[in-house]
Formats: C-alpha cells, sequence, structure tokens
C-alpha cells in the first residue's frame, strides 16, 4: 500500500509538471474562456448600433391600419425593445433621407399591390434599410406581427381576437407510449415526461459523454506513452525488480486519474468563474438555461460510471503500452482501443434522441459502452433500476478480468522488447515466464 | 563464510531451447563472484531469474535461505546492462523514488544518495535531469540507484563498459567499498582483467551450460603455463630449436615464447643465459582471458 502511494505520487508529480500538460490545460482553459463569452462578445459586436437599431420607422402608404396593427404586437411582446416611428409620405429618396436623418435602423415600407389596383390584396411589406438585410431577432418579431396583421386584413373583423391566435400558432404534434396514456407505466422512474427532457439534463448527458470520452482517451494515451517510454529507457527493468506488476500498473492508472482530475477541476473553476461573470450570467439567462435544475441524479450515476469506465480504459491502455518497445509505434497499437471509445461516444451523441432504441439498450449493458450510452438512457430516456444495477455489475466485472488480464500483459510485455509480438507470442511468452 | 546468494541446479527453457542448463551457484557475504560467458550464454538469463522477472523451470534460488519475495526485493540492487532511468526526471528525485520503492524511507535515501554523489563527485548533477547528463556520468547515477537503498544482493550486469578509465577506478573502489561492508555480488562483464582483480570466484557460462567454475587461482593452476616471457641485454638465437618450444615472438632483447611442456623452461633459461645476460625471466600463468577463450572459443569451432 505504501508503495502504491510512492508509485501514485511519483506519477502525479512528474506528470503535472511537464510542458505539455501545462500547456494543453492552459491552452483549453483560454478555449473555453472564449467559448463562453462568446454569446457576450457577438452581442457586443451586433450591438454596436443597438443605440439606433431599438428604432424602425414605418411608411404605411394607406394602410395605417396595418401599421397600427404591426406595432400594437411587437409592443405586445414581453420584453420588446423596438420602437416604431412613423414616417411622412414621399418619394423613395425622401423616405430614405427621413430614415437617416432620424438615425433609424431601417424602415419598414407597407405598399399596397397597386400593380392590380384591388383593395383588397393585402399589401406587400419591404424592410428598407443601409445593408439591404434584416437581422434574425428582428425579423423573428416582425414575421409573426405581419402575419397577424394579414390575418386580421383578410377576414376583416369575421374573426374575435382569441380565434386569430389560435389560427397563427401552429398546431402541436405530441408523442406518448401506451403504458404512460393508459397510466399504467412502471418504469422505475416516475419523473414526469416533461422533466426528463429539460434543457439541463440534456446539457448534464452531453457534457457527462464528452468528458469520458476525451478523458478517457487523452488519460488512457497518457498511460500508455508513460509505461512505453519506461520499458524503452529500460528504467521498467529496476522497476519490476522494486515493485509488483500490478502495484506498479495500478499506481499508474490512479496516478494519471488523479492528474485527469485536477485538469478537469481547473476546467470545471474556469467555467465557473466566466458564468459567474455579471454580463455573462444575462446572456446565459437568454438561453433558459438554470443551474438549480441541475439532475443531480444523473450527475452521481455518471460519476460511478464514468470512473469504472475510465479504469477499464485505463487499465488496457497500460496493458497496450506495455507490448510496445518504441514509443513511434504507440499509435498504431492503441488504435483499437481509441475505436471503442470512438465507438462508445458515438453511439451515445447520436441516440441522445432516441435513447429507447434496441441499439442504445443493448449498448448500454455492454462494458465498453456502457459508461456513456447507460449516463444517456439515465438521463434522458426510460429505464428500470435494475438494468442499471446489472449494468454496474457487467462493468465492474470485466474491470476485474480485464485488470487481471492487462496485468498479465504487462508483466510479461515489459520484458518482450524489439518487434510488437503477436497475441500467440505473447501467449507463449506468458508460458515461458510462468505467469 | 556462508553462502547468501544460492543457486541450486537452476534450468530455465524457452520452448524446445534450453537457455540455462543446471546452473548451480553460491555467493557468500562480501564477495564478488564473476559471471562470465560470451554473448547468449545464459548470463542475462540468469541474472533475471535471480532479480525475480523470470522463474526458474527447474532448481531453486533462495536469498539468505528465503526464497523470493517482496521481502527480498528490498535487499537487492539491480544495475541493468542498459541504464534504467528516466531521461526526463531529476536526478535525486527518481533515485530517491526508486529507494522508496525498495522500501527506504525519504530523509534516509536523501542521506545515502548525498553520499554516493559526493564519493563520485557529481554533486552538481544532483538537480539535472538524466538526458542532460553524459553517458558515463548516467551510469554513475544508474550504479548510485543501484545500490542507495544498501542492498546485501547486488547484480552488476556490464556494470563498467562505455566509461573512461578513471571513472572505472572510481566504480571499482566503488565496488570493493560495497564488498568490504558485507554485500553479495553478482557481477557480470566481459571484460577479463575487471575479474581478475576484483573477484575469488567464478563461473564461465558457455551455451547455456557451466563449463569452468571455482577459485580463479585454482581454476589458473589447472591450466597449463604456456608462455615464457623472456628479457635479455642482446639477441638471443635458436631458442625455437629447444623441445617443448613451439614458438618464438616480439623484438630482440624481449621475446614471448609460446611451449607446449613446462619442462622446456629451464632449458630456454639455460640457453638465454649462455648467450646473453638475463634481465626478466617469468613463466607466465595463464590470463584469465585466454582461459577464457579456450574454454569457450575451442568449442565455438
Amino acid at each position: 500500500m505504501n508503495r502504491l502511494g510512492t508509485v501514485i505520487g511519483f506519477t502525479f508529480k512528474n506528470k503535472v509538471r511537464t510542458k505539455s500538460f501545462l500547456i494543453t490545460t492552459l491552452l483549453l482553459a483560454l478555449l473555453m474562456t472564449i467559448g463562453i463569452h462568446l454569446p457576450f462578445l457577438i452581442q457586443l459586436f451586433t450591438g454596436d448600433d443597438s443605440g439606433s437599431s431599438n428604432k424602425i420607422g414605418i411608411a404605411a402608404e394607406g394602410h395605417p391600419e396595418i401599421a397600427q396593427q404591426i406595432e400594437d404586437y411587437v409592443s405586445a411582446l414581453p420584453e420588446n425593445e423596438l420602437q416604431f416611428v412613423p414616417l411622412e409620405q414621399g418619394d423613395a429618396a425622401a423616405l430614405n433621407k427621413q430614415a437617416q436623418d432620424q438615425k433609424l435602423a431601417g424602415y419598414l415600407e407597407i405598399a399596397p399591390a397597386s400593380a392590380q389596383g384591388t383593395s383588397e390584396a393585402f399589401p406587400t411589406v419591404q424592410y428598407v434599410s443601409k445593408s439591404g438585410s434584416i437581422p434574425a431577432d428582428l425579423q423573428a418579431a416582425l414575421q409573426p406581427a405581419i402575419e397577424s396583421a394579414k390575418t386580421r386584413f383578410i377576414t376583416q373583423g369575421a374573426l374575435s381576437d382569441e380565434q386569430i391566435k389560435q389560427l397563427t400558432t401552429p398546431a402541436q404534434l405530441t408523442a406518448v407510449s401506451y403504458d404512460k396514456l393508459a397510466g399504467t407505466d412502471t418504469g422505475g422512474t416516475d419523473e414526469a415526461e416533461g422533466s426528463k427532457f429539460s434543457p439541463m439534463n440534456f446539457i448534464t448527458v452531453y457534457v457527462l459523454m464528452t468528458l469520458f470520452f476525451f478523458s478517457a482517451m487523452l488519460t488512457g494515451n497518457m498511460i500508455a506513452s508513460e509505461v512505453t517510454s519506461e520499458k524503452s529507457s529500460r528504467v521498467m527493468e529496476i522497476l519490476i525488480t522494486s515493485v509488483a506488476p500490478l502495484t506498479q500498473m495500478f499506481g499508474k492508472v490512479i496516478g494519471v486519474f488523479l492528474v485527469g482530475l485536477v485538469q478537469i477541476g481547473i476546467f470545471g473553476v474556469t467555467i465557473a468563474i466566466n458564468l459567474m461573470l455579471p454580463y455573462n450570467r444575462n446572456v446565459l439567462a437568454g438561453f433558459d438555461l438554470d443551474f438549480s435544475q441541475m439532475p443531480l441524479d444523473v450527475l452521481a450515476y455518471g460519476l460511478i460510471f464514468y470512473i469504472l469506465g475510465y479504469f477499464l480504459y485505463a487499465l488496457l491502455y497500460a496493458a497496450v503500452g506495455s507490448i510496445v518497445s518504441r514509443t513511434e509505434d504507440l499509435g498504431q497499437a492503441v488504435t483499437p482501443l481509441t475505436m471503442l471509445s470512438l465507438a462508445a461516444f458515438y453511439i451515445g451523441i447520436f441516440s441522445l434522441n432516441n435513447t429507447n432504441s434496441l441499439l442504445m439498450k443493448i449498448s448500454s449493458f455492454v462494458p465498453f459502452t456502457s459508461p456513456t450510452t447507460m449516463i444517456a438512457r439515465i438521463g434522458l430516456g426510460e429505464i428500470a433500476f435494475w438494468e442499471i444495477l446489472v449494468s454496474l455489475v457487467l462493468l465492474l466485472a470485466a474491470i476485474l478480468f480485464f485488470g487481471w488480464l492487462s496485468a498479465k500483459i504487462y508483466r510479461t510485455g515489459v520484458l518482450m522488447y524489439g518487434k510488437r509480438p503477436s497475441f500467440k507470442e505473447l501467449r507463449k511468452a506468458m508460458k515461458a515466464y510462468k505467469i | 563464510m556462508t553462502e547468501r546468494l544460492v543457486l541450486q541446479s537452476v534450468v530455465k527453457r524457452y520452448g524446445n531451447k534450453t537457455a540455462v542448463d543446471h546452473i548451480s551457484l553460491g555467493v557468500q557475504e562480501g564477495e564478488i563472484y564473476g559471471l562470465l560467458g560470451a554473448n547468449g550464454a545464459g548470463k542475462t538469463t540468469t541474472m533475471r531469474m535471480v532479480l525475480g522477472l523470470i522463474y526458474p523451470d527447474e532448481g531453486s534460488i533462495t536469498y539468505g535461505g528465503r526464497p523470493y519475495g517482496g521481502d527480498v526485493q528490498r535487499i537487492v540492487g539491480y544495475l541493468p546492462e542498459e541504464r534504467g532511468l528516466y531521461p526526463k526526471v531529476k536526478v535525486s528525485e527518481q533515485i530517491i523514488y526508486l529507494a522508496k520503492l525498495r522500501g527506504m524511507n525519504g530523509s534516509e535515501a536523501e542521506q545515502n544518495l548525498k553520499y554516493w554523489m559526493k564519493k563520485f563527485e557529481a554533486e552538481e548533477y544532483y538537480d539535472k535531469r538524466i538526458e542532460e547528463l553524459s553517458k558515463g556520468n548516467q551510469q554513475k547515477m544508474g550504479f548510485i540507484a543501484a545500490v542507495v537503498h544498501r542492498p546485501e544482493i547486488i547484480i552488476l550486469d556490464e556494470a563498467f563498459s562505455g566509461l573512461d578509465p578513471v571513472n572505472v577506478e572510481l566504480l571499482k573502489l566503488a565496488v570493493k567499498e560495497l564488498r568490504d561492508q558485507g554485500a553479495s555480488i553478482l557481477f557480470s562483464t566481459h571484460r577479463m582483467e575487471h575479474v581478475e582483480e576484483l573477484c575469488r570466484n567464478i563461473t564461465i557460462l558457455d551455451r547455456s551450460k557451466t563449463v569452468l567454475q571455482g577459485d580463479i587461482r585454482e581454476i589458473k593452476n589447472r591450466f597449463p603455463r604456456e608462455q615464457i616471457l623472456l628479457k635479455t641485454s642482446s639477441a638471443v638465437t635458436g631458442l625455437d630449436q629447444i623441445a617443448g618450444v613451439v614458438g618464438v615472438e616480439g623484438d630482440p632483447e624481449s621475446y614471448l615464447i609460446r611451449i607446449n611442456d613446462e619442462a622446456a623452461a629451464v632449458p630456454v633459461l639455460t640457453e638465454a643465459m649462455r648467450q646473453s645476460e638475463v634481465r626478466h625471466f617469468e613463466v607466465k600463468e595463464p590470463t584469465l582471458n585466454q582461459i577464457f577463450i579456450r574454454s569457450v572459443g575451442e568449442r565455438h569451432e
């Protein structure tokens, strides 16, 4: 136990101090900071002319009632910041001049469909501005306003306001299971369907999966290259005569795991600090995110699966590192493991909207893919408690089995130099070494 | 004297090939034991078995009477043929780490490390990384790493290869010091003069079998003396006519005479004294080099 601590300490200290670790951590933290600030920055840039963009002119040539309806509709919107300024009639040049004189963002020109000269046709509406384009948020506010006005214009008072409102809202198509509809759903999670698909759940699952994928791959590679470099510098021969290989391997895996935790911790703090900044808080509120809604059960399960999954991959990476003699050959040797973690990641990501598919059900019991797919099912799908338990037991069994196998491979591999051995050669060597 | 490290008819096979075939040897306390052999004779396999890296198929290895185990690891020190140290880690850190792994506490390890650093006049490398050091200095650090935890059994595989004469002397002194403190040292090398200087007992391996074993003096006495070194004040002729003389080499006044019978020594001396003044006359005992070549090389032909 004492020696295990020594190995963990040495691995941790040396990994944390490497330049590559410092640089990647700082760089990623910086990228995250920029990423979080992006919405704010975008707002800052687009908001440069926001002083005037609240004001929009309206030139309602002969259709003042349409202009009035648009104004009414928009001003009734929550958090409306738009102001309408009626413009005097005139030709295009005169209107442009008025808009520019009053520093308007642009103006709406409501022109009667004068080609036919009939007053029944709804007039064409165009937005005139310097750039000739319409900002997305403005369009989002104006489009329904104009449609509403159009409905009113066509029905000409035949419909009540309530009917018009119903007409303009799109019909809802919802989906529900037989069991749920019949009220016979006996699933282990009795939370309401609505809360399951809250954005916070989605984000938690997404973040956990991404975190798992990246840390399994990055730390896995770290471990493998560490083992290989120990082997190629022949420190291994001394190490293996001082410490049992199992102690050595677990020491390394735990040490690098701690390094990973520190890194994640740094990122977490970076994100937290950035989110705390007052101007960012406003922006996030705009995304309708509430961190108090964080699903704690998903987070807890996620953590358990994350740690167990990490160990499963890390042990295998250590074993692969031990059979390679030179760092150059390492990339090729770890490819199968990389593929495996990629599969786990993509099955999870692509099934986020369909967590109850057969593929997800199967892969949530397969130890290599369960760390990602199980989280998705817990967070976003329907799952019974026994399913989680079975998956955990399978994962634990896999860790024990592959830990045992990895220790054997490790013990044999570290003594085999030269060309990467095949499985047959490994088996033969294990026999010869009596391991 | 008790034998601390004992190998009893140890056998190791890799598939059909026998790498080590019934080797027995014993290393006493305070002894440097020479393990010699051509490349591929089984030296490294033997050492790896002693280190517990691989297990023998037959026979036994005991350490102070005990079989291999976790506590044995703590009393063994090992300097591999290819220096094993972390290239990118500070000298002091990794040596203390290795000492800790072998059960020594940190402060004691640091003390020992400083002692050896001073002894090897390498104190300035304390905070350097291994990759910054010259090959010779790296080797010294490897040696320190092998002995820093005060092992009772030390295994040195080609400890002196690649070192300049000054450093060889430094390391030789260190090895002798450890011997005098009571360590049992298993020593392998290709440099026979080092073996003659350091070891009392040797084993010569050839193609996985023991071909010669025992005290160096006795081994030498077992081999016939075949060379006479003769130095005279003027040229001597006709030495090759004497019965028993096989050949005469060397320049006038200093001859190396090969004989196949030690009885030829007296006639050679008499003849030389008759012709000239003899300054030096020696019936040379065979060097370990010659013995090695005879016992290993002849079989290869």
